[in-house]
């Protein structure tokens, strides 16, 4: 166990319009079996974190019947600590709700964790990442604050409105700015950070007596010129699943298994609860390739390209193309489905097509029935 | 506080040895099943879901795996405060070191442990069966007729009916008369395995057997027929639906291909009675885009390139460009490589089937494959 409190950030910024609106970022369905949030919470535990907080801003139902205890991490029930927290501002403006207000609202469980070092990622950045390996980094540099980042050359259709470091050597962090889109080779920051957890609670008051609407990272962008903020490299598939694009665009990209096997190593599994759920019976009539399939589905008409989540019923004749369809979907025989996220319940079972284009993809909201 | 009153006994000591090298370093209850089953979670997840809190699980042949897998209680919810699964392996005691001798032996020398949680009533199962089955029901005739013992039975074809245990019953279903293995029964209702006795009078009934040099120590054998000749109260519980003993590998072949066939009769897809099972830490299933799947069961973790049909994968079967799989049960991890074409086959876990090998006939009996076939 490493001497480091885990922080899953508040999710402020991140809205990705009809997949955040009946359940927060965290857990968002993702690959079929997994939600936003194992990720991040897997980083911590196989790093050895056993003492995480997750911050939410609302709706946190789903999360903490996901998380639970913590027990499918590998959290020790008794030693370790999964806590769900949320934002408990009085203020009515949606604006005064941060990831500032959020730890100030709930400073007393900070300060009172026994652990020197916090680490604070998002759950809406999907990566593989050793904790240990910044956090040696971070001693070494003496550095007041180490931002995980990558290095990529597709910032210009990819990262939307996420931050980018300019970086100067050796590493050193000298500004944070939003990707806008301009460029393709940018460092793309994973807005995961290294400190401790004295100057974690230092730049949270900074951050609170400075304006009641700055966040962690203006702060920090703030005192770029005053501490030591170190960048560290991460290697390996990075995504960023912030907007329903590049919800759709992932999700189709990790269909490829040369390209999932970057995320999914045995050596670093990636926790999840589980649904004991039956594996998945094709009929005779199905075909399907191309695909992520979750367990539980029963499928008898055609898949291609397609992530299809648990317990979803694919009827004969069926044709499924290019799309992302959540849990417990139903899809009539027949209908005819091409680039479309179905979200979780919903049944086409009147309507028989329903095609998109890759630049505009059609969203089908929970429970609908077309 | 606990649901009821009946404490559950599985028997899971045996080798199952016509599974030939499946068995040779786990017990049949291990054994796999159902593309990410063991046998086991059949009875534990029926337990559980019979409102059942505390199961013991007597083990004996090649126990390890089957201990440390079954004492993860928190896999079949059996980890609340009053509830518990507990690995009975023989131990040693005052008198010495002693094998469990048979099915009834390996409850009398765990009479402390049922004794200790003080139940009216105790339900033998045997570990090595497939079915799904509601045990508060028949707790619940077990009650209504007054009995000593409740015997679950399956109506079978009588011409198959020499191969159970027979039970001859009365027009109410009272026991008459027990056949093991009858030349000409004269009933189709075959023993189960599957009992609920009144604990005081199965005790008793224990201790007076363990005494008897010329008993098996076996509830087949010993213990019903002496409950009958005692004049007690047995009665049979008649069970409708799938039950499977899956004892050779024809037969769990079978068993497993029923799934594809048979799946009104074994549903594992009805959340309303789940088969709860160790989850492995692994991702959905990869269906790449030169497969072909069809009439197949497969689990998460499988990543499948090749052609697969009438199939059932196991966890993280890998089924590689060009390869061919039909007719045939993959246990977890099992590679087929590029160009290999598998036919009628059963593998053991962890089976490589090298690039370009032709493994299995079409016909005859089912080829257990337990060592890596060599490539080209």
């Amino acid at each position: 166990m490493i001497n480091t409190l885990g922080i899953v950030s508040y999710d402020d910024f991140v809205e990705i319009p009809g997949l955040t609106d009946t359940r927060p970022v965290p857990s968002i369905s993702f690959m079929g079996r997994y939600r936003l949030i194992d990720f991040v919470l897997s980083n911590m535990t196989n790093s050895g974190i056993s003492n995480i907080q997750i911050y939410l801003k609302n709706k946190p139902r789903s999360v903490i019947e996901h998380v639970g205890t913590g027990r499918h991490y590998n959290i020790n029930s008794k030693s370790g600590k999964l806590r769900i927290l949320t934002g408990e501002v009085n203020a009515q403006a949606e604006v005064y709700h941060h990831d500032v207000s959020a730890y100030m609202a709930n400073m007393q469980y900070i300060e009172d964790a026994h652990q020197e070092y916090v680490v604070i990622a998002p759950s809406y950045m999907i990566y593989k990442f050793d904790f240990n390996e910044a956090l040696l980094a971070h001693k070494e540099n003496k550095a007041d604050v180490t931002v995980l980042y990558k290095t990529v050359d597709n910032a210009d259709t990819s990262f939307a409105r996420i931050d980018t470091l300019t970086i100067d050597k050796p590493r050193r962090v000298v500004a944070i700015d939003k990707n806008q889109g301009k460029f393709k080779n940018r460092h793309i920051s994973l807005s995961s950070y290294i400190m401790s957890k004295e100057v974690f609670i230092h730049l949270v008051y900074l951050a609170h007596e400075t304006s009641s609407l700055y966040t962690l990272r203006d702060i920090l962008k703030d005192q770029l010129p005053l501490m030591n903020v170190m960048a560290y490299p991460v290697k390996g598939y990075v995504a960023s699943i912030n907007t329903m694009p590049e919800y759709y665009k992932v999700s189709m990209e990790l269909t490829d298994y040369e390209m999932a096997k970057e995320l999914f190593n045995p050596q670093w599994p990636i926790h999840t609860r589980t649904n004991d759920s039956a594996p998945t019976q094709y009929a005779t009539e199905a075909d399907v390739s191309g695909s992520v399939i979750a367990n539980h589905c029963q499928i008898a008409g055609t898949v291609k390209h397609s992530v299809i989540g648990r317990d979803v019923v694919i009827g004969k004749g069926a044709v499924i193309e290019d799309s992302v369809i959540l849990a417990n979907v139903e899809v009539a025989e027949n209908a005819v489905l091409k680039h479309v996220v179905v979200d979780k319940f919903a049944r086409i079972v009147h309507k028989n097509e329903l095609v998109g284009t890759p630049d505009r993809i059609i969203y089908v909201k929970r429970k609908d029935v077309i | 506080m606990r649901q009821n009153n009946m404490v559950a006994m599985i028997l899971a000591g045996g080798r199952g040895s016509r599974l030939y090298d499946l068995t040779n370093k786990v017990a049949k209850p291990a054994v796999y099943f159902g593309g990410k089953y063991r046998i086991i979670d059949f009875p534990l997840s029926n337990c559980a879901n019979s409102g059942i809190d505390v199961v013991g699980v007597l083990t004996q042949y090649e126990s390890v795996l089957l201990n440390s897998y079954v004492a993860k209680a928190s896999l079949w919810g059996l980890d609340a405060k009053d509830s518990g699964i507990y690995v009975l392996p023989p131990r040693e005691k005052i008198e010495g070191f002693g094998l469990y001798r048979g099915t009834a032996d390996a409850i009398t020398q765990n009479i402390d442990f049922i004794d200790y949680y003080d139940p009216e009533t105790v339900l033998i199962l045997s570990g090595d069966h497939i079915y799904k089955m509601d045990y508060s029901k028949m707790l619940d005739c077990h009650n209504d007729n007054k009995a000593d013992a409740t015997i679950a039975v399956l109506e079978v074809p009588l011409k198959e009916a020499s191969r159970f245990g027979i039970m001859n019953t009365d027009a109410t279903d009272r026991i008459v008369e027990f056949e093991e293995k009858p030349k000409q029964p004269k009933s189709n209702l075959a023993s189960m395995g599957i009992y609920i006795f009144d604990w005081k009078k199965l005790r008793k009934a224990l201790l007076d057997d363990v005494k008897n040099p010329d008993s098996n120590h076996d509830f087949g054998k010993d213990i019903i027929p002496g409950f009958l000749n005692g004049g007690l109260h047995l009665q049979a519980y008649r069970f409708k639906g799938y039950w499977k003993d899956v004892g050779t590998i024809d037969s769990l072949w079978e068993s497993n291909m029923d799934l594809l066939y048979r799946s009104e009769e074994l549903n594992l897809h009805d959340s309303a009675w789940k088969i709860y099972t160790e989850d492995v830490t692994v991702p959905a299933q990869f269906i790449g885009p030169k497969a072909h799947v069809s009439n197949a069961y497969i689990n998460q973790g499988c990543v499948v390139n090749g052609t697969v049909k009438n199939s059932v994968l196991f966890t993280g079967v890998v089924v590689e460009e060009g390869a061919e799989v039909s007719d045939s049960v993959l246990m977890p991890y099992t590679v087929v490589k590029a160009g290999a074409k598998v036919q009628r086959i059963l593998t053991d876990d962890h089976i490589t089937i090298g690039v370009n090998q032709t493994v299995g006939q079409p016909d005859g009996e089912i080829l257990l494959v337990a060592k890596n076939v060599k490539g080209d």
